[in-house]
């Protein structure tokens, strides 16, 4: 049977009915609440505010420390006053209300300071004796809210405490004896005293956030105050004397660890409403209306970097093909290197990264290698043919294609129009990213030519245009803005990149240069919701002549698909940013490439002869697979290379008569017959053509170029290029899980690697080097 | 009496009108929180609680938005809450798969317990955006208006949520 689809499932599952007698219970308790409630709204005046400071000794009073009870005692005298004002019935229920809070809030209360958003979230905890964990509520400090709130907590703060007289009195005695005495039989029959407990924790803040005029407001700003949240230390150190004050003995030790538990706890929860669930003492419906606090909006609660919840196109290898059957490859060729710096930062953090972070051809693209560059503008790429033996595979070959891209001068750079569209969202507060995206941005910019123009765009809970189109011989002002970006606010639908657009827009450059470069850390709430409409909008503005290139930031909510779908889209690049000296290597250095384009839709088709080659492989560009007949289609679009940007593909083939077939030739097809073409081109492996446009035409161009069987000799430079990039792909295989890589290991690919380093003025081959080391001990993990 | 007469009279502090204000909802109250969590207990606990959170705050509606799209707040807002105490008690067992009952099949009810559990993988919001959507029949401005955010943020999330399901459902049927 086939399941059904989600949405039946969704609309036709039906529920159980519900218990009758959890509907009574349900409703009993709620009038309780609702008497206790409205009872409140005559209550607070009876109280002198010169207790309150007892109110909050006794709410704050553990187990542990009695002895101040004795400050409350007047006071509760008193209380019992209007306690008895209530019905009895409301009294031994609101006691079952508050009576949890109050035994499991005492001994470990964390401090929340409200104007500042500083909250902590609930800490978990368990008591020992008790099966179940409880949990505390955290504490309110009053010290920066105005009086008026002041005073309104008092009252409820008072309020709440008159309903558990009764429970105080007899704090005496064993409490957990005097709790099943005292619960009356209903509550009893609840059986579910956190269920109380919960409404008398957080029903303030609740009641805050759900009015309409809130409601805006909640949601999406979730993860934005997470990182704005002091460290534990902090807490402390900004409290007031209020409860870990009451409790010297526990003190820092305990508080971190109540910090830290509740992290965890937090991480669980899967809500977008963080804020709304913190747990707050100072509770009242009747208040909540009167003001608001700020921290009723404010998102809450440190929502730590989400893991693993990054993004990746599914792929899967591609297989080895049979020529016989399938002789013709065609792939886009692809400059982005986002795959292997995002690898970086996984394995940098001891972590083998999800298989399908891990694309071949980003990896070997990464590096630069020294195939020797075209003559001409008009004629961008010259390709370089090597074949050498597959270090993996006896008896096999790997065919490299390398095409460097005709490298711009400086002098014939064409102006820049550029638009920085930043994610300023609180989500980019960590330093590896708005931080970085700053500092990126400033040295992107110090390389650029003075009559280059940049304007700077962002975008959270609103878009704005931080700099209009500015040239860059004044430096200083562009400086000045980055410098003055703050993260801060919600990610809420924002005009963002329409804005951005119109800007590139005004200040087009019909002989340059128009680029957006979106930073962001995989929240593409950029003003247009749905992907497809987005990826419509990015498309539409290529054709106008202006490109989008994706940076990407951070860790965590990384939507890599969506970026590579954007920046494929937009004939931008993709580019992964872990460090500041990556921004150096892809906005610098390779400034030209990423910005300026020297050729658009660049595709590559490879025929295999079957007369030489039984079988081929490609390693890599598996989300690249173009159709054979979208070869010669110029309306399909294909990646774009930039000025000196370097592509190498890759292909394993076995030779015809090697032992190493993967496999097995048919039984029954006839040995004999072989295309009259191969007899004429007996020398050659295969025939490359490559197919790219010039950036202003909309014709494409054709390149050819014979595989010839003996272009396995070449030496120097371009033969330790070949070793390298061999090794590039070989660990990026072993990172897919080793298909087809034989008994290659990890340290073959280290000796390759090593070899191969060549100069290596920057230093990333050593690094790669040592990532395939850490990549060993994350596997040996 | 109507909703809205009947909600100001709660508000006013009428003990009888919030009992019926109480009789008209628990039943949309609980069958949003089974949905929800896709356990019958559970989704007794979370409508008490639920109640009782009406009780103490039915004085902050102010007719700012339709009653029913406040109240579906405030029940994920329970939910929610409930979720975490559970989370704290460190419960990772799956609650039983209830019997099957005189209304839905049993493996029905199985995947959508899983149903939802993708569905909170996903991301935040998502299961709520679908069980507004798909379960409750709301358009998307409403489940924008119920969760608070832009109506095209709800249909983003659906869009994201319908590529995942029909991802996965291509997978399984794949590997069957």
């Amino acid at each position: 049977m086939k399941p059904k689809s989600y949405e039946t499932l969704l609309k036709e599952t039906a529920p159980p009915a519900p218990d009758g007698q959890a509907r009574v219970l349900a409703k009993r308790a709620a009038l309780a609440e609702f008497a206790r409630v409205n009872a409140d709204e005559v209550a607070p005046e009876k109280i002198e505010t010169g207790f309150f400071q007892g109110l909050l000794g006794a709410l704050r009073l553990s187990r542990d420390h009695k002895s101040h009870g004795s400050d409350v005692m007047g006071w509760n005298a008193r209380s019992k006053m209007f306690a008895g004002a209530a019905s009895v019935c409301l009294a031994v229920v609101g006691f079952a209300v508050v009576w949890p809070m109050i035994r499991d809030g005492n001994s470990t209360r964390l401090l929340e300071k409200e104007p500042t958003g500083l909250l902590v979230p609930e800490p978990v905890r368990s008591e020992t004796g008790e099966a179940a964990a409880t949990a505390s509520p955290t504490q309110p400090i009053e010290t920066p809210v105005s009086n008026a709130q002041a005073k309104i907590e008092e009252q409820k703060a008072a309020s709440r405490v008159d309903i558990k007289v009764p429970e105080r009195d007899s704090l005496a005695a064993d409490r957990k004896k005097e709790d099943e005495e005292l619960v009356p039989s209903q509550v009893v029959q609840l059986g579910r005293d956190e269920v109380s407990r919960q409404v008398s924790q957080k029903d303030a803040s609740i009641v805050d956030s759900i009015t309409a005029q809130d409601i805006a407001k909640l949601p999406d700003s979730s993860a934005s105050e997470a990182l704005q949240r002091l460290p534990p230390g902090s807490v402390n150190g900004a409290s007031s004397p209020a409860p870990t004050a009451a409790q010297p003995s526990e003190g820092d030790d305990q508080l971190q660890e109540v910090i830290t538990t509740g992290r965890r706890a937090d991480r669980r929860a899967v809500s977008p409403h963080k804020g709304v669930g913190a747990p707050k003492v100072n509770s009242g419906g009747s208040v909540a209306g009167l003001f608001y606090s700020p921290v009723a909006n404010e998102p809450a609660p440190a929502l730590p970097p989400p893991e693993g919840r990054d993004k990746f196109e599914h792929f899967d290898s591609n297989a080895v093909k049979q020529v016989a059957d399938d002789p013709v490859s065609t792939f886009s060729a692809d400059v982005d290197t986002s795959s292997y710096s995002f690898i970086r930062k996984q394995l940098n953090a001891g972590v083998l990264p999800q298989k399908d972070a891990v694309r071949a051809e980003e990896m070997i693209n990464y590096f630069d290698y020294s195939w020797p560059a075209a003559e001409s503008r008009e004629r961008p790429f010259r390709p370089t043919v090597v074949v050498s033996d597959s270090p993996w595979g006896k008896g096999r070959k790997l065919v490299h294609i390398g095409i460097k891209g005709y490298e711009l001068d400086a002098r014939q750079r064409p102006d820049a129009n550029l638009v920085m569209l930043l994610d300023v969202s609180g989500s980019m507060s960590s330093p590896d990213k708005l931080p970085l995206v700053k500092e990126s941005m400033r040295l992107m910019v110090n390389g650029l030519k003075p009559t280059d123009t940049v304007a700077i765009v962002v975008y959270a809970g609103a878009a704005g245009t931080v700099l209009p189109p500015t040239r860059v011989g004044e430096k200083e002002k562009i400086l000045a803005a980055l410098d003055s970006l703050q993260s801060g606010g919600s990610t809420a639908g924002a005009e963002g990149i329409e804005l951005a657009y119109q800007l590139a827009e005004r200040s087009f450059r019909k002989e340059g240069v128009n680029r957006i470069l979106l930073c962001t850390d995989g929240d593409f709430n950029v003003g247009i919701d749905n992907t497809n409409e987005l990826k419509g909008f990015v498309e539409r503005k290529r054709e106008k002549g202006i490109f989008l290139s994706v940076l990407g930031f951070g860790q965590g909510n990384y939507r890599d698909e969506l970026a590579q779908a954007l920046a494929q889209n937009g004939n931008g690049v993709a580019a992964y940013i872990d460090t500041l000296s990556e921004a150096q290597k892809v906005l610098v250095q390779e400034a030209g490439s990423s910005l300026f384009t020297i050729a658009k839709d660049v595709k590559l088709q490879v025929e295999f002869n079957p007369s030489t080659v039984a079988e081929y492989r490609l390693v890599g560009y598996e989300t690249r697979a173009l159709k054979r007949e979208d070869f010669n289609n110029d309306a399909v679009d294909a990646g774009d290379v930039g000025s000196g940007h370097s592509v190498t593909a890759i292909y394993e083939i076995t030779p015809v008569g090697a032992e190493a077939r993967m496999v097995e030739p048919n039984r029954y097809s006839k040995k004999s017959e072989k295309p009259a073409v191969a007899t004429s081109n007996a020398g050659e492996y295969g025939f490359l053509k490559i197919r790219y446009k010039l950036p202003e035409s909309s014709k494409s161009q054709l390149i050819e170029q014979p595989i010839r069987i003996g272009a396995d000799n070449h030496a120097g430079a371009i033969a330790r290029d070949v070793q390298f990039s061999t090794a590039v792909a070989g660990f990026a295989q072993l990172l897919r899980g080793g298909q087809y890589t034989g008994t290659l290991s990890f340290d073959d690919v280290i000796k390759q690697g090593l070899a191969a380093r060549g100069d290596d003025p920057f230093g990333y081959r050593n690094e790669f080097v040592q990532l395939v080391r850490r990549a060993q001990s994350a596997r040996g993990m | 009496m109507d909703d809205q007469s009947l909600i100001r009279k709660a508000q006013g502090g009428d003990a009888n009108s919030f009992a019926e204000l109480l009789d008209l909802h628990y039943d949309t109250i609980y069958r949003f929180a089974w949905k929800w969590c896709g356990h019958k207990a559970n989704a007794e606990d979370i409508a008490q609680l639920a109640c009782i959170k009406l009780a103490s705050s039915l004085k902050q509606f102010r007719f700012q938005s339709a009653f029913t799209s406040w109240l579906y707040r405030l029940v994920i807002s329970c939910a929610q809450d409930w979720q975490r105490s559970q989370a704290r008690h460190d419960h990772d067992e799956m609650p039983a798969v209830e019997h099957a009952g005189e209304f839905s099949p049993a493996e029905d009810r199985i995947y959508l317990t899983q149903l939802l559990e993708r569905l909170s993988e996903l991301g935040e919001g998502m299961k709520e955006t679908a069980l507004l959507v798909h379960a409750e029949g709301m358009s998307h401005a409403e489940a924008g208006v119920v969760l608070g955010v832009s109506e095209s943020t709800i249909s983003w999330r659906l869009h994201t949520i319908r590529k995942h399901m029909s991802k996965s459902e291509a997978r399984t049927s794949g590997s069957l």
